[in-house]
């Protein structure tokens, strides 16, 4: 994308001229929304307290940006407007066109351009955990000139957040070498100099707008060799909307954006030649025990069957080789079940090989990710519960080395039988032996 | 000597007809195997056989016992089709009086071959499109016998395709109609009886799961 691309064209005119009238603003916090009624009033009063307790000085703007809300959402800002916040000036933008998120945090992004802020974030309005210190522990290492992009940390139970746990953030890690916890974790402190160059990147105008912007972000910040901190923020406590997606969608939309942007930043992994920890507050961060033997048989169950029935399909994405390591784990009884992490590192590059040759329509592919996934969160699931919860922290979630890396030494100079030495089958090897590490 | 005179001015005129099939038919030959060249170099450029392979197309023709790649298949369905032209032609150089009639009725009659070959291919890549869909949701969905799923499912396409072809090419029209409603009929009531009898714990169980899962809100595995 480049300055040619009309963000502005997502806000009414008039909205863009409300939001002109106040001039500059230091801060600006955003609340995307879409169908958030029943939560947003309470993120809207933690996020002006936060504002008004740790920032009282600096002229603040709290931003609602809804992507078209069909509830009450619009209903219950304006009623909270009327009471009269704690925060000196409050907006809100109504976006025009297809109602998606991406598109709210796109407009966020866009104001904080406008207001030629110091510093700007934002909170998903679904995210009712939020206490009025996040607001400081996100703003703060950017206003100090600390950070381009502060990332959440959050105390989670282990079956909380699966899809962070066991792929979307060793995937990440592994490819962008920096040891980053949370990809997608609903709020982020944002510098002025990252938000313009959010505005300049190509992860707008297309599905990653609609499903995977967050993630977006993320690897933007990644690749880009902005400055990154963590911040320990508690528990993550989240009200689910309306019309949410069953796994199996949610599992092929974070994949699917997963593998695009692998596409889109091949130079910056491809290049990646170390994995370094992010500066925070606490090194570990302790996953909370839960019960969940039901669960886990479903799962394994779930991993059975597919190994049974899909087995035609995975035979065209992955290798005999990945297969034959898959075979022995379908006779494996329940409390013995076992998905070693390397293996499962190997299946999601060969997924992610298949994506990017398109050996099968994508939306297929991605499915037919859906029982290997729940398969590894079973035997993920039995290993933590195995082991003592305050040893296994985040750091035992499948942590890339923080050797450095030498991809010459992985590959050995070896070329890939069929596409040759640059191919991504031998990038992917190398990918998941840096992952498996 | 009279009859051997006929046989020279009959050969005679006969001749210089059978000179021109062979010089076309050869033609045809040689513009065909170019044809086959060149169409089959295009088709590696697009590449097709990879297309095919997304769509499962090739699988599906190996099954069925076709081997050759998508490409060569099609290159030498170009070239036969160019032959036939040729030797047709060819026929028709002979001035038979039997040809003409012939000529028309195989000519008229081979828009319809294509249109219906075309409404096969579509109705394969259809089948493997949505057989393929229906057998990875029906095991994500945790159904037993997601490949009967499949296999029903894409024998429904290839069946409604295959009767669409039939039709198209006017063999036993009422035959096919008639045959086609039958079977399908059929096997909607099938279905419903055997899902209604037999598979009313299925059922049962699929519903409970449903509104248990509604009750219960979004499932946390499916949150970030």
């Amino acid at each position: 994308m480049g300055d040619s691309f009309p963000v502005e064209d997502l806000v009414p005119a008039e909205s863009l001229a409300t939001l002109d009238t106040a001039g500059q603003a230091e801060l600006l916090m955003g609340v995307p929304t879409l169908n958030h009624g029943r939560s947003i009033g309470q993120v809207l009063e933690s996020v002006a307290a936060g504002l008004a307790k740790y920032f009282p000085t600096r002229k603040t703007t709290l931003l609602v940006a809804d992507a078209g809300s069909q509830d009450r959402t619009l209903e219950v800002v304006r009623t909270w407007r009327e009471a009269g916040p704690h925060v000196p000036v409050v907006r809100d933008l109504r976006l025009t066109g297809s109602p998606q998120r991406g598109r709210a945090l796109l407009a966020i992004l866009m104001a904080a351009r406008r207001l030629e802020v110091r510093a700007c974030g934002f909170i998903d309005a679904n995210l009712t955990s939020v206490a009025p210190a996040w607001i400081y522990q996100l703003l703060q290492p950017v206003v100090e000139g600390e950070a381009d992009y502060v990332s959440p940390v959050y105390t989670r139970t282990i079956s909380e957040g699966t899809l962070t746990t066991n792929l979307a953030a060793p995937m990440t890690r592994a490819l962008y070498g920096r040891q980053i916890r949370e990809v997608m974790g609903g709020c982020a402190g944002v510098s002025a100099k990252l938000a313009a160059q959010y505005l300049q990147s190509h992860i707008w105008g297309n599905d990653l707008e609609a499903y995977g912007i967050e993630l977006g972000l993320t690897t933007e910040a990644l690749a880009s060799g902005a400055k990154l901190t963590e911040t320990h923020l508690g528990r993550k406590i989240v009200v689910a909307s309306p019309g949410e997606p069953d796994l199996a969608t949610m599992l092929a939309r974070v994949t699917g954006s997963l593998f695009s942007l692998m596409e889109r930043y091949h130079a910056a992994w491809e290049e990646s030649g170390g994995s370094s920890p992010l500066p925070e507050t606490e090194e570990a961060v302790p996953l909370l025990p839960e019960a969940g033997e039901a669960r886990v048989q479903r799962m394994v169950r779930a991993f059975r069957l597919g190994l049974k029935d899909l087995l035609p399909v995975w035979e065209q994405i992955m290798p005999e080789e990945t297969l034959a390591n898959l075979y022995p784990l379908g006779v494996l009884a329940v409390d013995e079940f076992r998905f070693p992490s390397p293996l499962w590192a190997r299946v999601v590059c060969d997924f992610a090989v298949a994506f990017h040759e398109r050996r099968l329509p994508r939306e297929h592919l991605l499915r037919a990710l859906t029982p290997l996934y729940l398969g590894r969160v079973a035997a993920f699931l039995l290993e933590a519960h195995a082991a003592s919860p305050s040893r296994f922290c985040w750091r035992k979630l499948g942590e890339p080395s923080r050797k450095k890396r030498t991809p010459s030494g992985l590959d050995g100079g070896r070329q890939c039988k069929e596409h040759g030495p640059t191919s991504w089958c031998l990038r992917s090897k190398r990918l998941y032996t840096v992952w498996a590490r | 000597m009279s009859s051997f005179q006929e046989v020279v001015h009959r050969l005679g005129a006969v001749t210089p007809r059978l000179l021109a099939m062979l010089t076309l038919v050869m033609a045809g030959w040689i513009a065909a195997l170019i044809a086959r060249r060149v169409v089959a170099r295009l088709l590696t450029a697009a590449g097709l056989d990879a297309r095919c392979a997304r769509w499962g197309l090739t699988p599906t023709l190996a099954r069925v016992g076709i081997p050759p790649s998508p490409t060569a298949l099609v290159s030498r369905l170009i070239f036969w089709l160019l032959l036939l032209v040729a030797v047709l032609m060819g026929v028709e150089a002979l001035n038979l009086p039997s040809t003409a009639a012939l000529m028309a009725l195989v000519l008229g009659y081979l828009p319809n071959l294509i249109v219906a070959a075309l409404v096969m291919v579509a109705a394969w890549v259809l089948a493997n499109f949505l057989s393929q869909a229906a057998l990875i949701g029906a095991v994500n969905a945790q159904v037993a016998g997601a490949p009967l799923v499949a296999w029903a499912v894409r024998w429904l396409v290839l069946v409604f395709g295959g009767a669409a072809a039939l039709t198209q090419l006017g063999i036993a029209r009422e035959m096919v109609l008639l045959a086609f409603g039958i079977a399908f009929g059929g096997s909607v009531l099938a279905l419903a009886l055997a899902f209604g009898m037999g598979g009313k714990e299925v059922a049962r169980e699929i519903l409970e799961s449903r509104l248990r899962k509604h009750d219960e809100g979004e499932d946390p595995m499916a949150r970030p």
